[in-house]
């Protein structure tokens, strides 16, 4: 299955992808995710068969709305040190990050 | 006469009840179990140290003594050993989501799932290997190793639930967990001949769970039997206020009599490449339901074919936007780690969700989505539930999922209509094919109607020819 001629991921498509989801590929990676990519967007494309001129989007099925935590619900944190038991690094009790300037 | 990891729930809570073993025996087969098969298999990618879990087994065999089988009205769960997906965060023991970025991590946290399960008194055993992420239906996708079919190890378990799916049917526990986004569930129970519910969409609570694709991701009971999948149900079911998507108010329909039964037999899940053995035994199958008083009307439903297309869209986006989070600096190991199935499913959920592309594919999806719960609604108008094969085929040879950038999806297309729609439905064993492969069957029914799922389930296993 193949989608429309126009409609591919082409090898420049995937870098800027792969910058947006910040990770890089390899040059190999790069070909073969834009050949797959492709396949991929050739199974969607029966999307198109059916009429949704009218229809509204269904983000979630349960109908909840403004849903809140509940006001008598007892809030537990994690202390500073649960939460920085998984770091990779910390300072000073605090997460260590790359410079951001 | 059976061995002790391999009762089910409630002849262990027999046995534990009537003093006939203690759970400190019980585990210990479990152990047992582990020991003389994961090596081959490979169903665990952690096992909890057997002194920690032989310390609660005592602990319950205690408070068995003290209180008799009475113990088991508020602790359910009392002594009895389970595998639990790794994609459930258990505080302080690993929990990976079978991913390299998340190796070693050490959850601070208790998922509302697996709490409820300590509460009840289960024993937890280890964590079971899925597909990374839960990305698959086949555990090959696993960044570690894959599970390996327990009927037949040059096939794989089936996914993304496969480790719990392979742990319950060599009875190295006497339950599991998993987790269902579109089939991994009942995807790998059907391939390894177990029974596997998937619960409505919020009717369990997702809260601790590594999130795949939050608007269709369900936990659910792995089981020996229908009558055990809801025990555990009636355990870890129920309202959460630590997940805003959790079913507050749940209107539940009366259980009908088998007699009064009517199911709906889904046309097109019954095309032509499914494998002929499949379709006998389901066929054969629903002709059993037909003697035991339910009326069977054949159904016109959408096309499983745009389930399968509004999944892989609305899956994708919603993976691209959690596993954002995945940053390197709180928890885990750098964005580079993530495997290649990761990656890809991350590229094209931005690419649907890009400016330019939206209203094309994600809004496109969500509207076909729309339709899709339309056409079940309408259904449900004249039918009680849906008799469908779970599965086109039976196990795949290792290596299968390799065939098609969106493999997992084309195995699961009898799945993802009602993981789309959040609608419950439970696998279960009908017979094997000429290889000795196990063949499932799911009922599907409308949101909340989980006793009346398991009802018919359950007279059918006690009732079938050759159960």
């Amino acid at each position: 299955m193949h989608p429309p001629d126009s409609q591919k991921i082409s090898q420049e498509e995937v870098k800027k992808l792969a910058k947006l989801c910040k990770f890089d590929l390899a040059a190999e990676e790069v070909d073969k995710f834009s050949r797959l990519l492709t396949d991929t967007l050739g199974y969607i494309a029966v999307l198109d068969e059916l009429d949704t001129d009218d229809v509204a989007e269904t983000y979630q099925v349960t109908g909840n709305k403004n849903v809140f935590m509940g006001q008598n619900h007892p809030i537990t944190t994690l202390s500073k040190a649960e939460a920085l038991a998984n770091a990779a690094e910390q300072v000073d009790g605090l997460f260590a990050t790359k410079a951001v300037l | 006469m059976k061995k002790l990891n391999e009762l089910t729930i409630k002849e262990a809570i027999a046995g534990l009840g009537s003093g006939e073993f203690t759970s400190v025996e019980l585990v210990s087969a479990c152990y047992e179990q582990i020991a003389r098969f994961d090596s081959s298999i490979r169903a665990f990618v952690t096992i909890v140290p057997k002194a920690v879990a032989l310390a609660k087994a005592q602990e319950a065999d205690d408070l068995i003594i003290a209180q008799g089988s009475s113990a088991f009205e508020t602790k359910k769960l009392l002594g009895i050993p389970y595998a639990c997906k790794d994609n459930f965060c258990t505080k302080g023991v690993e929990t990976t989501a079978a991913s390299n970025i998340l190796k070693g991590f050490l959850p601070p946290y208790e998922s509302t799932v697996t709490k409820k399960l300590m509460e009840a008194g289960a024993i937890l055993l280890g964590k079971t290997n899925m597909d990374a992420f839960a990305h698959g239906s086949s555990t090959e996708t696993s960044d570690f190793f894959v599970t390996k079919n327990p009927w037949d190890e040059t096939r794989v378990a089936g996914g993304s639930s496969g480790g719990s799916t392979a742990a319950v049917a060599l009875h190295m526990c006497v339950f599991a967990i998993g987790s269902e986004t579109a089939g991994s569930i009942r995807g790998p129970a059907s391939w390894c001949g177990v029974v596997g519910l998937k619960p409505t969409y919020g009717a369990v609570s997702r809260y601790g769970v590594i999130a795949m694709a939050s608007s269709t991701d369900s936990p659910g009971p792995i089981t020996k039997t229908v009558g055990d999948a809801g025990y555990v149900l009636d355990v870890i079911g129920g309202h959460d206020q630590l997940d805003a998507t959790s079913a507050a108010k749940v209107s539940k329909s009366p259980v009908k009599d088998i007699k009064d039964v009517v199911l709906g037999v889904p046309k097109s899940y019954f095309a032509s490449d499914l494998q002929q053995e499949v379709n006998d035994a389901v066929r054969s199958s629903i002709a059993a339901f037909e003697r035991l008083g339910a009326k069977i009307v054949g159904v016109d439903l959408l096309d499983p074919k745009y389930s399968i297309a509004v999944y892989t869209v609305i899956q994708r986006a919603e993976v691209s936007s959690n596993l954002a989070r995945y940053d390197g600096i709180r928890f885990g190991h750098a964005r580079p780690s993530f495997g290649f199935e990761a990656k890809k499913r991350m590229m094209l959920g931005a690419y649907a969700l890009s400016a330019g592309y939206y209203d094309q594919f994600y809004a496109k999806a969500q509207k076909v989505r729309t339709l899709l719960i339309r056409d079940f609604e309408k259904a449900f108008d004249t039918v009680d539930l849906f008799v469908a094969p779970t599965m086109p085929v039976t196990a795949l040879k290792l290596g299968g999922s390799q065939t098609s950038p969106i493999f997992g999806e084309l195995m699961d297309m009898l799945l993802a209509p009602s993981s789309i729609a959040g609608l419950p439905a439970v696998s279960v064993p009908v017979g094997n094919d000429a290889k000795h492969l196990p063949i499932g069957l799911q009922l599907i029914g409308p949101m909340f109607s989980e006793e009346q799922i398991l009802a018919v389930a359950s007279i059918f296993e006690r009732k079938r020819p050759g159960a």
